[in-house]
């Protein structure tokens, strides 16, 4: 038994001592991602970020990509020729006249019998016009008779018209069902004609002079941002140094708002300004606590090379978000 | 949240090691001794093993030379014999036993001679069988073992992370790492320990029938040289 312990001992710490040299290495340092924010950015936003300035240097105009040397292909200078030397496109033979564009609808033709049928006035006139205040039943019953029999011919005449109304719509119908076949056939026509049958193929950008770069971007772009991950990473750290006054009441009215400029080595230049005023009697010590807490915290743990997005920061010191963790 | 240039944890097997929890270190240094031990156990297995079937060999062939039985006792006997030496040993004394106090009924020496036989036999078994338990309790139960180490593991590592307030894999990973090296280790430790207990179970049955078989033949002869005496 003494042999297989020497040996078994002696193995494992041979395999130890290999593990040791060759799993010593530091396989988890992964440098930390950064987050993308989305974010967006209105109409007017983009306009300010690309706006010019009238005072603004003549750059030279940046060279374009260039992959050869060779003549310089002017674009074409009539954009419209392509279009005219396509085969003129053949309609069939019965063409009705010029296809309507689909949205503009022929005028819909109101159907009669939504219209109430208007009181004819010769149906409810002779009560009214006859002023003779004595009764005569003759009269009064030729004029019942006149009455009915004028009824009955607008009911025929009524219905007749309601008949018409309907051949009418359903002839409308038809003919508009028959346009718009025409004018998706149209379109097909129109969209067959219109392809480009050429075989795709790249050509080789010529200019004066080989340029294999594109033109540089600005060396400070005005559009540089802090990602969230360091705008979390400075909330973090100016938190951590931070002691907000503890068992205030109405805490969302201390929030203070503070604004610093920061050297290139994180440092603090000039003081930090409370930007915002607070109604709350203990503003003023959140405030003090606030600046306190950036003077405390410097240096500043920001990427240097975004020096221009942080080189003025302001921070909103929130009780709440304090407390929320 | 960590500041991003803090250094992340160095993940050497010392390391790994040294900053886990102590029950985990204990688990640990538990599973590595249960590994130490199983190789321990299957080398000197492995080394009884092979001198005791070459031993068996070796009497096996001067045995059925055809040398007479009291000469072959004489030479056995002056040293501590095993396995089969030990079998042919038990069973002569006996027969000797028998015939010292002059001759007296051979009835009860048959079965006297098996009893002593089937003892030896189980003695024999017993020696190369013990210490597989072992290996068999480590098999089983090392996995389970580590496992416990990884679970306490993680879940110290996940307090570090509710205590951290970061879930990045930077503050993750590494408890889990020394956590896993736990089930690394327990997995170590099993795995050699399952496969020697299976082949060694399987060499102490051969061996033992081959003990069974011999000690059956030689039943055979003596029985017959009791008939032909008595």
């Amino acid at each position: 038994m003494r042999t297989g312990y020497t040996i078994s001992a002696i193995g494992h710490a041979l395999v130890l001592g290999w593990g040791l040299v060759s799993f010593s290495a530091k396989p988890f340092e992964a440098p930390p991602i950064d987050s993308v924010m989305a974010d967006v950015i209105s109409e007017s936003e983009f306009n300010q970020l690309t706006a010019g300035i009238r005072t603004a240097q003549q750059v030279a105009k940046p060279a374009p990509v260039v992959d050869k040397i060779g003549e310089v292909k002017e674009p074409p200078k009539d954009p419209v020729e392509k279009v005219t030397t396509k085969p003129e496109v053949q309609m069939t033979a019965a063409e009705p006249p010029a296809p309507q564009p689909p949205d503009i609808k022929p005028p819909e033709p109101k159907p009669p019998q939504s219209r109430p049928p208007e009181p004819q006035p010769a149906a409810s006139q002779p009560p009214a016009a006859d002023p003779k205040p004595e009764p005569d039943p003759i009269a009064e019953a030729l004029a019942r008779e006149e009455a009915k029999r004028k009824e009955e011919a607008k009911k025929l005449e009524e219905a007749k018209k309601r008949e018409e109304a309907r051949k009418r719509e359903e002839a409308r119908r038809r003919e508009e069902a028959r346009k718009r076949e025409e004018v998706k056939s149209d379109l097909d026509r129109i969209e067959t004609a219109l392809l480009d049958k050429r075989a795709p193929q790249r050509q080789a950008v010529t200019g004066t002079m080989v340029n294999p770069t594109p033109s540089l971007g600005a060396t400070t772009g005005t559009a540089l941002q802090l990602s969230q991950d360091e705008i979390a990473r400075l909330r973090a750290q100016l938190y951590s140094c931070w002691n907000p006054p503890v068992g205030v009441v109405e805490a969302k009215d201390l929030v203070v708002t503070v604004r610093f400029s920061l050297n290139r080595d994180g440092s603090l230049l000039g003081e930090p300004i409370v930007v915002n005023r607070g109604r709350n009697a203990l503003f003023q010590i959140a405030a003090e606590a606030a600046t306190r807490a950036v003077r405390r915290c410097q240096p500043f743990r920001l990427p240097a090379s975004k020096y221009e997005a942080w080189q003025e920061i302001e921070v909103n010191f929130d009780p709440i978000d304090m407390f929320r963790g | 949240m960590i500041p991003p240039d803090v250094a992340p944890a160095d993940l050497s097997i010392f390391t790994l090691f040294w900053q886990a929890h102590w029950i985990v270190k204990s688990v640990m240094i538990g599973l590595m001794a249960c590994s130490v031990w199983v190789w321990a156990i299957a080398i000197d297995k492995l080394i009884l093993y092979a001198r005791t079937s070459r031993a068996m060999d070796g009497f096996e062939q001067t045995f059925w030379s055809g040398q007479s039985l009291e000469e072959l006792y004489r030479m056995v006997s002056s040293r501590p014999a095993h396995s089969m030496a030990a079998l042919f040993v038990a069973a002569m004394r006996e027969w000797k036993r028998s015939f010292e106090g002059g001759p007296r009924s051979f009835a009860g020496l048959q079965m006297r001679i098996e009893k002593v036989m089937d003892v030896t036999i189980m003695r024999e078994i017993e020696r190369l069988e013990r210490r597989l338990l072992v290996l068999a309790t480590v098999g089983s139960a090392g996995p389970f073992i580590g496992l416990f180490g990884t679970v306490w593991g993680i879940m110290t590592s996940f307090q570090s992370i509710a205590a951290s307030k970061n879930t990045s894999l930077a503050v993750v990973a590494p408890g889990i790492a020394e956590a896993l090296f736990a089930t690394a280790i327990g997995l170590v430790a099993a795995i050699p320990a399952t496969i020697f207990y299976n082949k060694f179970s399987s060499e102490v049955n051969k061996q033992a029938q081959r003990l069974e078989g011999f000690a059956d033949e030689f039943a055979a002869i003596l029985s017959r040289q009791i008939d032909e005496r008595a």
